[in-house]
């Protein structure tokens, strides 16, 4: 299956004055058409700047994008000029982000929201936009009625349907969605999620799911990468990353979630912190944290390693296995 | 086997809140009783009111009516200068790295103030401070060299290792806490769960945990309530709980937990509707507009807590429908 | 297994070094050059001052009676040479130096603005603080007070009290300072209440903090920032509403060398003196362009933190 986007080799930092911040370091990654790709990691991993880079969001002017492409159908997005990026972003590319209270104006009422984004990629009229918004809104399964309304008038589960109204209005090909149900409660989770799976068979669209919850990758996702201190370490096909995986983070990362269905007396916490992004150490990145570290480890940066069925690891310890 | 001592039994406690919209129910009649050294898991989503009653029960919010009977004694009726001096006992954790520590104090500062406040020591000891500090550093995990450094300069995890040394340090018996590990990442929650395990077998800690997330709680709580708007819909030994749910609540809550395993195909009992505020509720359940089971008589009748099996509590006028349900299709098989 | 597993691993952002937030702020107070020079300006004004007052009170006010005080009407309206140090803003009407009264003159403006804002903080910090800490009738009975103060024109006010009290210098303080505490009882207040419900004075109260130690130990350090900048543009406005007052007649009285008090008596001969309007007239202006950038820095400065 074809990639509707590629991400080579790509770059970001942030220049401050305590020193640079290497929040995205060499990212190869791949969203094929019509599948959702789970990004798990924890906090400082550099997902939220990832997916930010991809709709090139980067917070100016510390934020730089130092190298590598990201092609969208064969176009690199870093090329294009503000004006084309434009374009693209809202029609093309969409992104939900993770805070519902804060995403929304305030002053402005859902519908004229959502209007909005059918206003700027179509020519239509008036009462075309309208009528767009209502079936926006029902889609989402809120009652049209309420486009009139406030985003303070509705809940949070509400206010994350409506961002993702917004998001879906222009029928987008690709959905970035950063921890969109990490803010709602389990309940109103599992609706919102039940209803982007739906949405996402309806309309074809691809997705980036961004997450730290793997119980949602689990549930929502095909491919699942990754991500630890701006890079990716393994990436494959859901049931290979939960089957088999590969990488001692996330071999540590199962480990440390309580499970339900497990009768767990102790959990397993993988030892110390994530390195902090202005220093970090030099060789493989979790070289400190990992249990099977190998004195070449803490001096050389592994390589991705290919194995079988499109499941990618990088990890020194695979390469003697091969 | 010992039985346990009873170490804090709440009766009939109600927390009400006046809002423009109306009178908002936020605690409305919780009982329950906890056994020294054992932890209650407290589960419920926004608007349930298990923070409120948390803080209800230290009185940092004063309940309307109700008993906390701590130790034998009904703390609801103390003084302030009793108060002052329960607080030793009592102690709370709290949700929010960020906000839960003063950006002005430094680490020894913000885990000392208590002992300042209670006058156990003055400002003049610096010697007996300084040993009691790095002692409580070391119990729950802090290197010594971060003394002196500021909350705004430390991650997440240490800063609720802080939040865990504060608590401790006046050596209290009971300790409530309010989704602890809930902003933490996840092998981050995993580290302080660890160490909230160990510290209560260390020092024979009594917990109160209140959170949202059943699968963190199953793995700490002996005993599990379940709150809807403000009241109790179930209670019962975690085993059980999840064994065996009984209120609807309860089921379609499991059933919404995202399990991370891609081959288990969920069960799903999706509800509908919002979560809302008990503000002026009408008599009768609260959870019948949501429920898939709700009849004509559950708008009338507010059933409180029935013991349904051993030590297993439901708030549901139609579990003895249920149950026979369940043993008609058992006797079927 | 020991607690300890964790201890050494992992990084903190400045590995300790205890850097405190005023630490960060002065750091990036010191980027805005622009601010660092106001600063350092103010200073010297504030050095200035100080070192008049030891040189009265070491040799007796000796060369305040002499040079600033003492009717010179040989050198009347002598135009500034700057060849002749003391005489390098010339002289006034009285023959007087300009240059030493000038000097002299530091004193009033900034330590009666610094005194005047000061006494306003305190006061409207405290008012402030107790209707923001406890809320909803003590709250109302006390900002309704402080609607009624702020109705009032605050040059009228001003003027009324001076009037009143008569034109000393302690009178002149007080007519100063009223009018702003409304100003500062209000952002006192809104800082209050923003802090008073975090997570942190909820936790100060389960360990038995009193209300007293809550409100002075954990919520005014941390409410402070606001304020501190308002006080900085306070003084810069302290600073005109003394020189219009003099200007007036009603603040610093003759012969004492206040800037504002110099540009009124001067006004009759602006056409025919430049220097005696100009120069008091100069001073006022980058004193107080100096408070403004400085306060502005500050905020500056102060804002940044807020985005940890």
């Amino acid at each position: 299956m074809k990639d509707l986007l590629l991400i080579k080799d790509l770059v970001i930092h942030f220049e401050t004055d305590d020193g640079i911040v290497e929040a995205v370091n060499n990212i190869t990654l791949g969203i094929k058409e019509g599948q959702t790709l789970g990004l798990v990691g924890e906090t400082g991993a550099g997902k939220t700047t990832l997916a930010k880079g991809i709709m090139r969001l980067i917070h100016k002017p510390t934020g730089k994008i130092k190298d590598g492409e990201i092609l969208y159908k064969d176009k690199d997005l870093l090329k294009l000029t503000e004006k084309e990026m434009r374009e693209i972003r809202g029609k093309h590319i969409s992104m939900i982000f993770q805070d519902p209270m804060t995403s929304l104006n305030p002053v402005m009422t859902v519908g004229e929201q959502i209007g909005e984004v059918i206003k700027a990629h179509n020519r239509i009229s008036k009462k075309g936009i309208e009528k767009r918004t209502c079936e926006m809104l029902e889609t989402v399964g809120i009652p049209s009625g309420r486009a009139i309304e406030y985003p303070h008038q509705f809940s949070g589960g509400m206010k994350q349907r409506v961002i993702i109204a917004i998001a879906l209005a222009c029928e987008p090909n690709l959905l970035i969605a950063d921890e969109p149900t990490t803010a709602l409660d389990v309940t109103i989770q599992a609706q919102v999620l039940e209803m982007m799976k739906s949405l996402k068979t309806e309309f074809n669209t691809s997705m980036l799911l961004i997450t730290h919850d793997l119980g949602v990758v689990a549930q929502n996702c095909d491919f699942v990468a990754i991500i630890y201190a701006g890079e990716i370490v393994e990436y494959g096909e859901l049931r290979d990353i939960f089957k088999n995986p590969k990488h001692p983070y996330t071999i540590g990362l199962f480990g440390s979630i309580p499970n339900l269905n497990d009768n767990v007396k102790r959990l397993k916490p993988i030892d110390g912190l994530m390195p902090d992004p202005m220093s970090l150490p030099k060789g493989c990145k979790f070289n400190d944290r990992c249990k099977f570290a190998m004195d070449i480890c803490k001096e050389k940066n592994p390589e991705m390693v290919l194995l079988n069925n499109g499941h990618k690891v990088k990890c020194f310890l695979m390469q003697n296995n091969i | 086997m010992k039985t346990k001592k009873e170490i804090l039994k709440v009766n009939n406690l109600k927390k009400f809140f006046n809002t423009p919209q109306g009178m908002l129910h936020a605690v409305d009649d919780i009982s329950f009783t906890l056994s020294e050294g054992e932890t209650l898991g407290v589960v419920g989503e926004s608007g349930c009111g298990k923070s409120t009653m948390g803080r209800a029960i230290l009185r940092l919010h004063e309940p309307d009516s109700g008993e906390v009977i701590y130790k034998g004694e009904d703390i609801l009726k103390y003084s302030s200068k009793q108060m002052k001096k329960l607080r030793t006992e009592m102690q709370m954790i709290f949700q929010d790295p960020f906000s839960s520590l003063n950006p002005r104090m430094t680490v020894s500062q913000s885990i000392l103030e208590p002992l300042l406040i209670q006058g156990i020591y003055k400002k003049e000891d610096k010697r007996s401070l300084r040993i009691k500090v790095k002692e409580i550093m070391n119990l729950v995990g802090l290197a010594d060299r971060l003394v002196n450094t500021y909350p705004h300069e430390l991650d997440g995890g240490r800063r609720q290792r802080i939040g865990i040394a504060r608590a401790l340090v006046l050596n209290p018996k009971l300790i409530i806490c309010d989704e602890p590990v809930s902003a933490l990442d996840v092998s981050i929650q995993a580290q302080v769960l660890n160490l909230m395990q160990d510290l209560q077998e260390q020092l024979g800690l009594t917990y109160i945990f209140i959170t949202h997330d059943l699968s963190v709680v199953k793995h700490l709580s002996s005993d599990i309530v379940v709150m809807y708007l403000g009241q109790l819909v179930e209670k019962a030994p975690a085993e059980k709980l999840f064994a065996n749910p009984l209120h609807p609540y309860t089921k379609a809550l499991l059933s919404a937990i995202a399990v991370p395993d891609p081959d288990f195909k969920a069960d799903r009992i999706l509800l509908e509707g919002e979560l809302t505020s008990p503000i002026n509720p009408k008599p009768g359940c609260r959870f019948a507009k949501r429920c898939l089971y709700a009849k004509e008589e559950c708008y009338g009748n507010n059933a409180g807590l029935v013991e349904v099996e051993k030590d297993h509590f439901v708030a549901c006028c139609l579990i003895d429908g249920f149950i026979n349900q369940e043993k008609g299709v058992k006797q079927k098989q | 297994m020991s607690n300890n597993e964790f201890v050494n691993k992992g990084a903190t952002k400045n590995s300790g070094e205890g850097r405190t937030l005023w630490e960060e702020i002065r750091r990036r107070f010191k980027k805005n050059k622009f601010a660092v020079v106001s600063m350092y300006f103010l200073i010297f004004l504030i050095a200035l001052a100080i070192v008049t007052i030891v040189i009265d009170i070491v040799d007796n006010s000796n060369i305040y009676n002499n040079y600033v005080i003492k009717q010179n009407l040989k050198d009347k309206l002598r135009e500034p040479e700057f060849g002749n140090p003391s005489m390098i803003f010339g002289c006034d009407e009285f023959g007087r130096s300009i240059l030493f009264r000038m000097i002299w003159g530091t004193r009033y403006s900034l330590f009666i603005g610094l005194i005047a804002v000061t006494v306003s903080l305190i006061t409207g910090g405290l008012i402030g603080s107790i209707a923001g800490y406890y809320g909803g009738k003590i709250d109302n009975t006390i900002m309704r007070f402080m609607d009624i103060l702020l109705a009032i024109p605050y040059m009228l006010l001003a003027i009324a009290i001076v009037s009143a009290l008569g034109p000393s210098l302690i009178n002149l303080l007080i007519s100063i300072a009223i009018p702003k505490i409304p100003s500062y009882a209000r952002i006192v207040r809104a800082s209050v209440m923003s802090i008073k419900d975090l997570e942190f004075i909820e936790a100060g109260k389960s360990a038995g903090a009193s209300d007293i130690r809550t409100i002075f130990k954990y919520i005014l350090p941390n409410a402070m920032a606001p304020v501190i900048v308002q006080a900085t543009l306070g003084v810069a406005d302290a600073i005109i509403s003394i020189s219009a007052l003099s200007y007036l007649g009603l603040g610093v009285q003759p012969p004492l060398p206040e800037w504002g008090a110099m540009l009124s008596a001067a006004k009759t001969y602006i056409r025919d003196a430049w220097h005696i309007t100009v120069i008091p007239g100069l001073g006022i202006m980058f004193t107080i362009l100096a408070l403004n950038i400085f306060g502005d820095g500050l905020r500056d400065a102060l804002d940044p933190k807020l985005q940890h």
